[in-house]
């Protein structure tokens, strides 16, 4: 008896077996997989946030820039004095908090994209990796939102509390404040994406570009000042943005008789629809139906960005000056 | 008699002889990387067509914002004038925080530092091409956003001084880029903190600044930043010299007082950068962590 006839045999049906593609597991487990991506994007993004440093450090850079904005504002309403200037300062602390939040989310998924190109260097692996690559920017882009919150919230307890800003939690509209909070949430997703998209397709030197985008909103959505003072046709564009409508509406379940910022004598709003200023229900179904455009014009710029990034290698292509 | 070899370019009896630079050599090598430096910066401008819609024109809708706010609430002309001012000087504190503080930080993650180190020149080169490309990308943007607002919104500047404005704005950047050298050597040693430092020093400065209005209206806040930040010092002269007419509140020193503090700020910021590389450059070599990535 030879030594190749003594050798072991491969068992004919356990190769066959071996060899067979199981195509149920390239399919994976569909939405468990998602979620499982997104829970550990937002705990990946949310280190990277803040385990730089301890967590008073942390809070204290987190805050430092939305109250300073805030203080800005209160500062200019006060060099011109009178009343027009202290009725103003709850709208523009109101705002200026929540743009804090805004810009968080707008910049969230671009830096994600930025920081694993350019810094990091893992994006074309994190890219090729079985995971969803929207859902793990989502998931980053959510934790920079969540500092973005917490920044939004200080600075509303520090305009309470420091700045004189009238505020009632027995007052405020409890429904309208979830459901265009949940909305706008959205929304403000939406547009982060659409950065995430342009950023890919630019340099190292877009890390000021989300910030920029969000400058040029900033004055279109009425965040510090009523869109009225607007000229007509900007009016018009702030009407066509989701937050111009997540901000009047927050704003308006916070002070629910405070000043707004969409309509008012001579605005657009009025001359439209033919009363001043917009019901809640007219918020959230302007919010609804702008928000719900703005995101899928997102994706749909994120999708073809995405493709044409592939076709030109962009996503392993680091950038600088 | 030793004959001459060429060693890499250079002549000599040997590679010690080579290495032996005269001063002439070592100055033109100099002036070479400042050029070098600079030269990404500014050709940089005709290459990325994308910084023209968000570096000059989403900017100036930012500072568009701050107008409608001086108008919602009826506040006089001059006003409008501030902050068109200060918007425009924003290019070149923004360029500072990141292009100067920020970038021997990146050079590092991207693995050029230890390449600069390695190179035959004094660093404080790359340091003055960092500075002299970044003055150049900022004064575009700075004037862009100058002409196209004081157009839109109609700001009149009346300068009497025009000696002494141009004193203060080249002493501003002087002081400015001083500051933001020393900063880079700083921020390279903070790691990744240097990344959030960067975004405290925006809008919190801003604030103590006087962005948007009179600094004097800080009271003695105002007086600390107008003392020890650049920004500050040179955004209240300039505002002093180009609303000559303008009602200013009182607190604040005279241009001319300024300009000394600028001259001193820049001079202390400069020598401050040389001894921080020196500084920098020894506990790198010390602690072996000056190609030691992310962190």
């Amino acid at each position: 008896m030879t030594a190749a006839a003594s050798a072991p045999r491969p068992d004919p049906a356990r190769t066959t077996a071996a060899a067979r593609f199981d195509f149920a597991k390239a399919e994976g487990r569909g939405i468990e997989d998602y979620l499982r991506t997104f829970a550990v994007a937002v705990r990946l993004g949310w280190q990277l946030e803040a385990n730089w440093t301890d967590p008073f450090l942390f809070f204290i850079y987190s805050v430092a820039k939305p109250v300073s904005s805030a203080l800005i504002l209160v500062v200019m309403l006060e060099v011109i004095g009178g009343e027009a200037g202290r009725a103003f300062r709850p709208f523009v602390v109101v705002g200026s908090a929540l743009w804090a939040f805004v810009v968080s989310g707008i910049a969230g998924l671009a830096w994600s994209i930025l920081e694993d190109r350019e810094r990091y260097r893992v994006l074309k692996y994190v890219y090729v990796s079985p995971s969803d690559f929207l859902t793990i920017l989502i998931g980053r882009g959510v934790a920079r939102l969540g500092v973005g919150l917490a920044g939004a919230v200080i600075t509303l307890v520090v305009g309470v509390i420091a700045l004189g800003v009238p505020f009632d939690p027995a007052t405020v509209d409890w429904l309208l404040l979830g459901v265009v909070f949940v909305l706008g949430l959205g929304s403000i997703i939406g547009v982060g994406l659409l950065m995430a998209g342009i950023v890919i397709q630019t340099r190292q030197e877009s890390w000021s570009y989300p910030e920029a985008f969000a400058g040029a909103i900033f004055l279109v959505a009425g965040a510090v000042f009523p869109l009225g003072v607007l000229p007509a046709p900007v009016q018009v564009i702030g009407l066509l943005t989701p937050l111009s409508w997540w901000i009047a509406g927050v704003r308006r379940a916070l002070f629910v008789d405070g000043p707004g910022s969409i309509g008012g004598e001579g605005t657009v709003f009025a001359s439209v629809f033919g009363h001043l200023q917009p019901s809640p229900a007219e918020i959230v179904l302007a919010l609804l139906a702008t928000g719900a455009l703005a995101t899928l014009g997102a994706v749909a710029v994120f999708r073809i960005s995405d493709r044409r990034a592939k076709q030109a290698g962009l996503y392993d292509r680091t950038t600088g000056s | 008699m030793a004959a001459t070899i060429d060693f890499v370019g250079r002549s000599g009896a040997g590679p010690r002889e080579a290495a032996d630079w005269s001063r002439r050599q070592e100055l033109m090598t100099d002036l070479r990387s400042v050029r070098g430096r600079a030269y990404p910066r500014v050709i940089g401008l005709m290459r990325e067509p994308s910084w023209v819609l968000f570096e000059i024109l989403l900017p100036f809708l930012s500072t568009a914002a701050f107008v409608f706010v001086y108008r919602a609430i009826g506040a006089p002309q001059a006003y409008v004038g501030f902050v068109v001012l200060g918007g425009a000087l924003t290019a070149f504190w923004l360029n500072v925080i990141w292009m100067m503080a920020n970038q021997l930080w990146w050079e590092k993650s991207q693995g050029n530092l230890e390449l600069y180190f390695a190179a035959p020149m004094h660093f404080m080169s790359i340091l003055f091409g960092m500075a002299l490309g970044g003055m150049f990308m900022s004064s575009t943007r700075a004037i862009t956003v100058l002409l196209i607002a004081g157009t839109i919104f109609g700001v009149t500047f009346s300068v009497d001084q025009w000696a002494l404005l141009i004193s203060v704005f080249v002493l501003t950047l002087g002081a400015l880029y001083g500051l933001g050298m020393v900063l880079a050597s700083l921020f390279l040693v903070w790691g990744r903190e240097a990344w959030h430092l960067g975004q405290m020093l925006t809008e919190p400065v801003y604030f103590v600044s006087g962005l948007n209005f009179p600094v004097a209206r800080l009271g003695f806040l105002g007086a600390l930043s107008v003392a020890f930040i650049p920004l500050a010092t040179g955004l209240d002269a300039m505002r002093q010299l180009v609303f000559a007419d303008a009602a200013f509140p009182v607190g604040t020193p005279a241009p001319l007082v300024e300009v000394g503090i600028l001259g001193v700020m820049t001079v202390v910021s400069i020598a401050g950068a040389r001894w921080m590389l020196i500084a920098m450059e020894r506990r790198a070599r010390r602690d072996g962590r000056l190609s030691v990535r992310w962190q």
